[in-house]
């Protein structure tokens, strides 16, 4: 590590693109960066030092060099190169963790249906009067029914799998066949046709979130523990 | 040709999609998604061509890009988005960067 030689961008570039020695050099040292920053940055989700952090901080460096070599020409120079280089190791990384993580789950496991679906009025607080039961059953009932009318069956399943059960994009992405740039893009129509709709229906957001107000809206299963 | 009681039968039938229930939980957090969308968003590609820019700039505590409020509030839409950047201001720690 501390055999590395300092290079400024221009440095970087004029080595990697060269050929020999002064190649093979600044691919070792970038290596080694990458590994580091790897190292540091994986740390929120694998355990540091572990030989899980370390094997996947070694093989995403591996293919980040690869990667960088071959989209060089790519980089603007609007940042340092090894910021750059790093933001390419990373995405490799955390791609790979997430496929590792979400490889035993199945496309259709990942889109079933939440299991309290259809259980909606037993999750509403028990402790609200009969009138503010009625409105808050009814208000649900308006927006399940504008949620079916307006998204397709994929784009409920994709919402509720990402914004609601912290299905990962980029793992669904990869269960799908398609970049996390086109679901970001599938879910953004989805959102702003659902922000569309309420408009037109004269339904206020903030007026839809009050009719829950004061009600415990943290899930099924902590209101009615709370209960007794 | 399917006539208009051929397609009564397969609406009774249930053809037709299921009721979608929602929950006061979903509510919330649906809520806060449609709440915070925007005509005009960045998508995660657009956030990746400008994220190494964009950590640098919050690392110097530079705040003046016309394009950062649209990567922030996409980071606050995208955990994966948010994954990459905060993994990348970890590794702008490293003395090498």
């Amino acid at each position: 590590m501390g055999s590395q030689r300092s290079r400024d961008n221009a440095e970087w570039i004029s080595a990697l693109t060269s050929t020999g020695q002064a190649q093979e050099a600044a691919l070792a040292d970038l290596r080694e960066i990458l590994v580091s920053g790897l190292r540091r940055g994986l740390a929120a989700w694998l355990e540091p030092y572990s030989p899980q952090l370390v094997s996947l901080a070694e093989e995403a460096s591996q293919e980040a060099l690869v990667r960088i070599l071959a989209k060089l020409d790519t980089f603007e120079g609007r940042s340092r190169f090894t910021t750059w280089a790093y933001k390419v190791a990373i995405r490799i990384a955390l791609t790979e963790l997430r496929r590792k993580q979400w490889q035993d789950v199945s496309l259709d496991e990942m889109l079933e249906a939440r299991a309290d679906q259809g259980q909606e009025a037993s999750v509403l607080d028990p402790q609200a009067g009969p009138e503010t039961t009625v409105e808050q059953r009814d208000m649900l009932a308006l927006i399940g029914r504008i949620l079916q009318e307006e998204l397709t069956e994929r784009q409920l399943a994709m919402m509720q799998a990402v914004a609601l059960r912290g299905v990962p994009m980029e793992a669904l992405a990869q269960k799908l066949g398609v970049e996390r740039n086109a679901l970001y893009k599938m879910m953004h129509d989805a959102r702003l046709k659902l922000k569309r709709r309420l408009a037109r229906e004269g339904l206020e957001l903030g007026d839809v979130m009050a009719t829950f107000e004061g009600s415990n809206t943290s899930g099924g299963r902590v209101v009615k523990g709370e209960s007794a | 040709m399917t006539s208009w009681l051929d397609r009564l039968r397969i609406w009774l039938s249930g053809s037709r999609r299921a009721p979608f229930a929602v929950s006061p939980s979903s509510l919330a957090v649906l809520g806060r998604q449609i709440a915070t969308t925007q005509e005009v968003e960045y998508a995660c590609d657009d956030v990746y061509r400008l994220l190494d820019q964009f950590a640098e700039a919050v690392s110097r505590g530079d705040d003046a890009a016309p394009w950062m409020p649209l990567i922030r509030s996409h980071l606050d839409r995208c955990p994966d988005c948010r994954a990459e950047f905060e993994a990348l201001m970890q590794a702008l720690l490293s003395p090498e960067s």
